[in-house]
């Protein structure tokens, strides 16, 4: 147990008849970054909630070794707040010192003179971000920390969270984002239909499901979208049929899938 | 404590950006002192004695019934009561600041009217005044304890404009302040009597603190600081 920072055993929740957590099993190491993976409703802010402490559970067991930080979602402040009013707020609270360092970094500063309901969706997941960051918890649990963001606040906001994990910390979160998990995180655990329908590194969710790739090629005759285990020859095959046939390419992209269609081959293979 | 402290002055100062419980805690009561303190002592120069307290009793009854059940429900209809829980501050400490703040607020205004009355309005001081501002420290207390049970009961702004009307206007209408309670029918007068109004008024006046005055208003707050903790017990308890 010392070596784990979070220990959850048959935690089940449900809202009157509407079952959301059937049971999660996970342990999370000390130092390690964690993804709990889901479509929206799955039950990641839910099981999230309840190892925070901010919701009770119907049963099971949750240890947490450790000081938590945890990022709140937007609309979890006052309207007409300030950034460093928040920031002092906080710190105050946690009897801990301003890490003005990290302010910095992340931009809280620039945007000290705004009201909170004046905070763009980044400057909002930033500020949540920092007051998280505030009292140096060893655990920090970050629910969707860039959803809706452009790519440089998501780039920075990554910057941070890998920064964090260099110094030790257990990182937590929750995600619909495939390809932000797989860059960040050491484990991953997706939930589907209240259960854990898998738990383990981002190879071994490959494994489990295959190399997956969807080519998605935009000509002037619309838009087509193939998929393959294959990459390279497929590629190669599209690309020399829509040569011959004399078809234009407006645009070509290569990616390996959204979370529900991954979702979709877990299940069906859980079903087979 | 240090927190605590901190927590009540932002909470004071967010008060005044978000305009509604400025609008209702200074604007409204002072352009209404200022109005109707000239109409009264004009049309009836005797109210002059008691015009003062009753501009506090409006004052006080709008800010607590109008201006601070908005913030309540900003906060406990919100993610925002989160906040207290992550931070591991008892979820009681919002109420507790915001109940402060306004308490501030109203302190303010009624410090102001009782200031302004008689240069404006030649309105007589009140013979006692520590009696008085004990007196009124009570009565915002009790207003804003009714407040909070509304600003923790209701979960919308939009019920909560309706509902607050009902406790604010009867205060105002059947407490005495507008004409004396004698003058109404019966069960008009006590209907008035419900509210913590007329007792607040009565007790603000001069000879007025007494306990037969008093004992109404402590029963009022008891009994809503008991209906605020068993709500908020409840939220913790979700």
């Amino acid at each position: 147990m010392m070596n784990r920072a979070i220990q959850v055993c048959g935690l089940k929740k449900s809202y009157d008849s509407n079952i959301v957590l059937n049971g999660l099993d996970f342990e999370i190491e000390k130092g390690e970054t964690f993804a709990l993976l889901g479509v929206n409703g799955a039950g990641k802010t839910t099981a999230l909630e309840c190892i925070e402490g901010l919701k009770k559970y119907d049963s099971g067991t949750i240890t947490v070794n450790g000081k938590m930080g945890i990022q709140l979602q937007s609309s979890s402040l006052p309207a007409h707040i300030k950034p460093m009013e928040a920031v002092r707020l906080f710190a105050k609270w946690n009897r801990a010192k301003i890490d003005f360092t990290m302010l910095n970094a992340l931009g809280i500063q620039e945007i000290e003179k705004k009201q909170y309901i004046q905070l763009s969706t980044g400057q909002k997941r930033r500020l949540h971000l920092a007051l998280a960051l505030i009292g140096n918890p060893d655990i920090i649990f970050l629910d969707e920390p860039t959803a809706g963001l452009d790519t440089l606040s998501r780039v920075s906001l990554h910057e941070q969270i890998r920064k964090r994990r260099s110094q030790g910390k257990t990182i937590v979160l929750a995600s619909h984002d495939m390809a932000e998990v797989e860059n960040l995180c050491d484990r991953i655990a997706i939930l589907n239909n209240g259960n854990i329908a898998f738990c383990g590194t981002a190879t071994e969710l490959t494994d489990e499901i295959g190399e997956k790739y969807f080519i998605h090629i935009k000509t002037r005759q619309g838009n087509s979208t193939f998929e393959t285990d294959n990459i390279e020859d497929t590629l190669v095959l599209l690309l020399n049929d829509l040569k011959q046939k004399e078809i234009h390419i407006l645009d070509i992209k290569v990616d390996r899938g959204t979370l529900e269609q991954h979702f979709i081959e877990i299940a069906r293979s859980k079903t087979e | 404590m240090n927190g605590f402290f901190y927590g009540v002055a932002l909470q004071w100062k967010l008060d005044i950006r978000s305009k509604s419980l400025f609008v209702t805690c200074y604007i409204v009561p002072l352009i209404f002192f200022l109005l109707m303190g000239g109409i009264f002592t004009s049309v009836m120069p005797e109210m002059g004695s008691t015009l003062i307290q009753s501009m506090i009793v409006m004052s006080v009854s709008m800010g607590a019934f109008i201006g601070l059940p908005p913030s309540l429900i900003e906060t406990y209809a919100s993610d925002i009561k989160k906040a207290y829980k992550a931070n591991g501050v008892p979820i009681c400490l919002g109420l507790v600041t915001m109940f402060l703040s306004a308490y501030v607020h109203l302190m303010i205004t009624c410090v102001v009217i009782v200031l302004l009355a008689p240069i404006l309005f030649k309105a007589t001081l009140p013979a006692q005044l520590p009696f008085f501002f004990l007196a009124l420290a009570i009565y915002i207390i009790v207003s804003l304890s009714i407040g909070s049970v509304l600003g923790l009961t209701i979960k919308n702004q939009a019920k909560l404009t309706m509902i607050a009307q009902l406790v604010f206007l009867p205060s105002i209408m059947l407490s005495g302040i507008m004409f004396p309670i004698e003058l109404l029918p019966d069960f008009l007068e006590t209907i008035g009597q419900i509210f913590p109004a007329s007792w607040g008024y009565r007790l603000m006046l001069d000879n007025g603190f007494c306990l037969e005055n008093l004992w109404y208003l402590i029963f009022i707050f008891f009994t809503a600081v008991m209906v605020c903790g068993i709500i908020l017990k409840k939220q913790k308890a979700k």
